[in-house]
């Protein structure tokens, strides 16, 4: 009876797992199809492109700008992990002349699971139980994760990743405009997607940049990444995994483009160009404790894995790129 | 109400001969069931390969209307495959049947694509939908077999004839009837469906 109930059980997740797969590009596609009103952030975006190009600034308020898109545990914009808010200090430290902004990079829509949605109510209690300290609770907040795992497979797809990628590219080029980013001023941007967010901002990066007409780095932060065309178009891309890090190693692994016998891929073309590099930082996880943010655990040159991972972040920022801080794995 | 639908979709999904042979002794009411699996399954074709209309920016409401189109064109479809196939089973297989039977038995075998709305998954839609239309020839050639009484193999070359035909008379003498099917999708969507604009 238990075994039945339990065979039940699995079979109605794995069905609610892809239907909730089916679902997940209705956003996008109805965003892009205008069936909720205007794109996203659609307006400001021309309309600033439109005086940049008249009126051409001098002197950018913030030398370079750095855009984190979160993992797929985030919810909103504003990150709920303690470890993610310490590190975004971090690197605003470490980096005073940049601008420092996080985008949530799961919704084209710029909506926040927990803001203005017909379930918003729902996604807050799970975002609850996730932060909640019981264990039984915590593992309904890992629907959360589901649900943005499926908007990186829209990322990565062929058939919905142009629209993904422009309308997610609109909303960095959004809120870099609000922070104040001279639109054709050729103010450098980088974009760090840590975990899923990796696939996003290869996937954005090439609009990005035909939007804002500045140099882009994307810097792929564990990212799980296919071999997105917008590796091509990027200027440059850094993929910095840890060693223990498993997670990252997916992309390899489901992703046919990422494998060498494809030769012709984006991904094996951009690593034949040396556009694309691969960086090993140091010994860290995937998340959590042990995980690159940790700001507790020390590598054996005495950093901590976050000072290691910041480390690297400033040095990428600020051009540094031959000699990266990486530490040695054990 | 159509007696046992619910089993007989399930057995037919599960490959069960059964599911074909009981749809015969249906009657007419097999055909309801054999003509609404195909419908349904081909609207649900439609929405798992519904990008190409969002990507047009077509309102909800040429949307609903193209799916709609594009479901009844997939039983015109279908009854143009089957009829040939009926066809070849009465003249090369000498196994004459009312052709409603067919209908009804081959109908039923297109329930795998009542879930082609799943191809509209990132990533593992295009498999998804690659699995299905194998399930669904598997099916078919089980029903064929049902409806002829053929053995398996006698059921796949009179369904890869019957095919052949229908692929043949669509680019002879039907092509009037895909020129006005073409028409009539342009005409409900606004746009060439065919093509899919790039951001």
């Amino acid at each position: 009876m238990i075994a039945f109930d339990l065979g039940t059980l699995v079979l109605v997740a794995c069905i609610a797992f892809l239907v909730a797969g089916a679902l997940a590009p209705l956003e996008t596609l109805g965003w892009w199809a205008g069936w909720y009103g205007d794109g996203v952030d659609a307006a400001d975006v021309e309309h600033e492109a439109a005086t940049a190009t008249r009126v051409p600034v001098a002197v950018p308020p913030h030398e370079h700008y750095v855009v984190f898109l979160s993992g797929i545990h985030s919810a909103a914009s504003e990150t709920h992990s303690a470890r993610e808010a310490h590190a975004l200090e971090e690197l605003r430290s470490a980096l005073p002349e940049a601008a420092v902004l996080e985008v949530f990079p799961y919704s084209v829509t710029n909506r926040a699971l927990t803001g203005e949605r017909y379930f918003s109510a729902f996604w807050r209690w799970l975002l609850r139980a996730k932060l909640s300290r019981r264990r039984a609770v915590k593992l309904a907040g890992f629907l959360i994760n589901i649900r943005n795992v499926w908007q990186v497979g829209v990322s990565a797809d062929r058939r919905y990743g142009p629209y993904y990628n422009r309308g997610s590219a609109q909303l960095v080029v959004g809120h870099l405009v609000r922070r104040g980013y001279p639109l054709g001023g050729g103010a450098p941007v980088m974009l760090i997607g840590y975990s899923g967010g990796g696939q996003v901002a290869v996937g954005a990066a090439p609009f990005v940049k035909e939007l804002t007409g500045g140099d882009v780095t994307v810097v792929s932060l564990g990212g799980v990444l296919a071999a997105d065309p917008g590796l091509l178009e990027t200027d440059r891309v850094f993929h910095l995994y840890g060693r223990r890090d498993g997670v990252q190693r997916l992309g390899a692994f489901f992703f046919p483009g990422r494998w060498p016998i494809l030769s012709y891929s984006p991904w094996n073309e951009a690593r034949r160009r040396g556009t694309l590099r691969s960086v090993l930082i140091g010994p860290s996880d995937h998340t959590g404790a042990g995980g690159y943010l940790d700001a507790n655990t020390r590598a054996p040159d005495g950093r901590t894995y976050l000072q290691i991972t910041i480390d690297v972040l400033s040095a990428i920022a600020r051009g540094a790129n031959d000699e990266l801080p990486v530490a040695t794995t054990p | 109400m159509i007696p046992d639908a619910a089993r007989l979709i399930a057995d037919a999904l599960a490959l069960r001969a059964d599911a074909f042979l009981d749809t015969l002794e249906l009657g007419r009411p097999g055909l309801r069931l054999g003509l609404m699996v195909v419908f349904l399954a081909g609207l649900s074709t439609a929405i798992g390969q519904s990008v190409t209309l969002f990507a047009h920016r077509v309102s909800p409401r040429r949307f609903a209307a193209s799916l709609l189109v594009q479901a009844l064109l997939f039983v015109v479809g279908f009854l143009a495959w089957v009829a040939a196939t009926w066809v070849v089973g009465g003249t090369i297989f000498d196994r004459p049947r009312p052709v409603v039977l067919a209908f009804a038995t081959v109908g039923l075998a297109h329930a795998p694509q009542l879930f082609g709305f799943f191809v509209l998954t990132p990533y593992f839609g295009t498999p998804i939908g690659t699995v299905l239309s194998v399930w669904t020839l598997l099916a078919s050639v089980l029903a064929t077999a049902a409806v002829f009484d053929l053995t398996l193999v006698e059921a796949a070359t009179c369904a890869g004839l019957g095919w052949l035909a229908s692929q043949l008379l669509q680019r002879t003498i039907g092509r009037p009837i895909i020129w006005i099917g073409r028409a009539v999708r342009r005409s409900v969507a606004g746009v060439d469906v065919r093509t899919r604009p790039l951001p």
